[in-house]
């Protein structure tokens, strides 16, 4: 057996990879493949599984209904389709908004004296030693009509004599999309900062000898090089944000319906195990899609460096 | 070492083991059992046959008195294992799940008869219970007929709730909440069938119905009162209540003390169309492995020297003779708050109007998409 170990090379591999692929099977693969059993399945009365083969939990999904309000065969209700499309236009703009604000810091960090550099760094991670949901509250803190901003300008406007009627931040669309942008942005951030670290300082120079101007050079030398940081953020930002659902009930105010409250509602509320293993396999499909032609353009971070 | 220093190690030992034998000795001659917060723990009225070492209880988030724990623990000796959940949906997903081994739950009547269907409680023996220390109003309730499988734990209603400082004027019914007056300052239960229940009282209808065109004409009247909700809330609503974020809504008993305790200008309102009532309901899962300590807890948590602090940490209404009687002769205060308030001594005319929410099978799910239409349907 060890002998064995010491000369065979592929062994050795198979052995160092399998906790990870136990994990994997165990944890991924098993629930994946009991997801779509039942996803297949009808509800019993009392919310349990009939096991079977049928698409309609996958029809309705889609917002064909074979149990029409006005008694004729199928129509069309676009609501959970609606849903699905919320949560990936929100999904979109906070990583759109992410990048905007994560480049110019990442920038900034990636330039700023190696001393200072490890300083930054750990501003923007210290947040994240505290949890999740706790970052949440201390937004609902912040938003709320009485609240610490709504305070502070009620206590300006007042030392200037001006009316003023406090700000409906919290319990709105405008508080979700803040709260998301705050909780992932550090994860936007790292990336884009690990690449632009490993730009050549010489490169920069090469291009201003050439006759390139800061603009350009950022275009032509900065842009390029930094894309893998970027498409590995987006990638670690866009797809949690697909299936979130803390953020959206806590700011929301419970409002806003996305499809990680869809799954969850039906496996509580509506006891319908079977329509939520649907919708969970279609988050995952559709996230997958969108992945994969996001990579296919940008790859998966690394071989643009070779362009 | 030298002689002196060893002499004085000596002395050392000698008066450490003087002083651990006197707190030995001290230790065994207490009789009174104290928690950490100085409670003193009331002997059991009669102590049980317990050879289990430990309970495994699962329970509703912050609903029982941390004393009752500790000194469970140092009368009975056995160790309390203590999980929680924050709905019945998320207890009845895990119990049904399989695999648990809880031996007491707190399931609210409409889960109960579902659980009782599904074959997830046993039957209790009622011969072990202090059925005779309970108000008979909170026995025998259609969910469980002759409590073969639960006994009542605490009670309560949801209801309208307003700020009279804010509100000039105050509703009286569910459909007084659609008055445009209300827009946009209401915070409501995150409840599909609180809600919809409450909109299907407004047109006339029953609470539980299962009739489509009945629920479709709900969803309309629903659709139009959504927007003016700027808040659903159902671990505590009290708090955007007090923060000023909103000025009435919908809450429950519990939440509703509480508010008023701290603000009386919170005034709770029975809906003419009769409020909702609930009752949440201890209960043993079946395959429960310390059955013996169950019992044990319950019948020592349901003395009135023991359930009295009820009153004190979740004012709720208490079916329990028992602590009543313990309260107003040892707790007047508390006891005389509690009946003052028509929010937890309910006006018997409130609780002949109440209805209950029970389970409708096949039509939960479409209970969940008009909840999903109304909500997401922009």
């Amino acid at each position: 057996m060890l002998k064995r170990l010491r000369e065979n090379k592929s062994f050795q591999g198979t052995l160092l990879v399998s906790p990870t692929l136990l994990w994997m099977i165990a944890l991924l693969f098993i629930p994946l493949i009991l997801t779509t059993i039942i996803s297949f399945g009808t509800r019993n009365a009392d919310g349990g599984v009939i096991y079977g083969f049928s698409f309609h939990n996958y029809v309705r999904l889609f917002g064909f209904s074979t149990d029409c309000p006005g008694g004729q065969a199928s129509c069309f209700d676009p609501l959970y389709a609606n849903i699905l499309g919320r949560s990936l236009s929100l999904a979109f703009w906070t990583t759109v908004i992410v990048i905007a604000l994560a480049y110019p810091l990442a920038y900034f960090i990636a330039r700023a004296h190696p001393k200072r550099r490890n300083t930054f760094l750990m501003l923007v991670l210290v947040p994240l030693w505290t949890n999740f949901v706790i970052r949440v509250y201390a937004w609902m803190m912040l938003l709320r009509e009485q609240g610490v901003i709504n305070g502070i300008i009620g206590w300006v406007a007042a030392r200037f004599g001006v009316q003023f009627e406090p700000l409906q931040m919290l319990y709105t669309p405008g508080a979700v999309l803040v709260g998301m942008v705050y909780e992932f942005l550090p994860f936007m951030i790292l990336p884009i900062f690990t690449s632009l670290e490993k730009i050549d300082v010489p490169l920069y120079e090469a291009a201003a000898d050439l006759g390139a101007n800061p603009f350009r050079t950022f275009l032509r030398v900065t842009l390029p090089l930094s894309m893998p940081g970027v498409v590995a953020g987006t990638i670690l930002v866009f797809i949690p944000v697909m299936g979130t659902f803390i953020v959206s009930d806590l700011l929301g105010g419970k409002q806003v319906i996305l499809v990680g409250n869809l799954i969850q509602n039906q496996f509580l509320s509506a006891r319908d195990p079977t329509f939520g293993s649907a919708a969970s396999l279609i988050l995952m499909i559709m996230t997958l899609i969108v992945t994969y032609f996001y990579t296919r353009k940008f790859g998966f971070g690394e071989e643009i460096i070779a362009v | 070492m030298s002689k002196s220093t060893l002499y004085k190690l000596m002395a050392l030992v000698v008066a450490i083991s003087l002083v651990l034998a006197a707190c030995g000795g001290g230790g065994g001659e207490t009789t009174q059992k104290v928690t950490s917060s100085g409670f003193v723990c009331p002997e059991p009225d009669s102590k049980m046959e317990v050879s289990s070492k430990e309970l495994n209880l699962f329970v509703w988030t912050e609903y029982i008195p941390t004393e009752w724990k500790e000194c469970f623990e140092l009368v009975y000796g056995v160790k309390i294992n203590h999980d929680e959940y924050s709905s019945n949906e998320e207890m009845y997903a895990k119990l049904s799940a399989g695999g648990t081994n809880y031996d007491l739950v707190q399931p609210t009547d409409y889960i109960v008869d579902l659980m009782i269907r599904q074959g997830l409680l046993q039957e209790l023996d009622q011969a072990k219970l202090p059925m005779a220390t309970l108000d008979p109003n909170y026995l025998n309730l259609e969910f469980d007929p002759g409590n073969m499988y639960t006994i009542p734990y605490q009670a309560g209603t949801d209801a309208i709730i307003y700020n009279a400082d804010k509100v000039a004027n105050p509703p009286a019914s569910f459909a007084d909440l659609w008055n445009p007056e209300y827009a946009n300052r209401m915070v409501f239960l995150d409840d599909s069938r609180v809600v919809i229940g409450m909109t299907l009282l407004t047109l006339g209808y029953d609470v539980n119905t299962t009739d489509p065109a009945e629920l479709e004409e709900a969803k309309a009247k629903l659709a139009e009162l959504v927007p003016n909700v700027k808040l659903f809330d159902s671990d505590s609503p009290k708090t955007a209540l007090i923060a000023g974020d909103v000025d009435l809504g919908i809450t429950w008993t519990g939440e509703a003390f509480t508010a008023n305790q701290e603000n009386p200008a919170f005034v709770y309102v029975y809906p003419t169309e009769g409020a909702i009532l609930w009752q949440d309901n201890w209960a043993v899962p079946v395959g429960a492995p310390h059955m013996d300590a169950a019992y044990a807890w319950i019948n020592y948590t349901m003395q009135g020297n023991m359930f009295w602090l009820m009153l004190r940490d979740f004012p709720y209404i208490n079916p329990s003779l028992a602590a009543l009687e313990y309260a107003k002769g040892n707790q007047p205060e508390l006891y005389n708050a509690y009946m003052d308030s028509p929010i937890t001594n309910v006006p018997q005319d409130a609780i002949d109007a109440g209805h209950r929410i029970e389970d409708v099978g096949d039509a939960t799910p479409l209970y969940d998409q008009i909840w999903t239409e109304v909500k997401g349907g922009e």
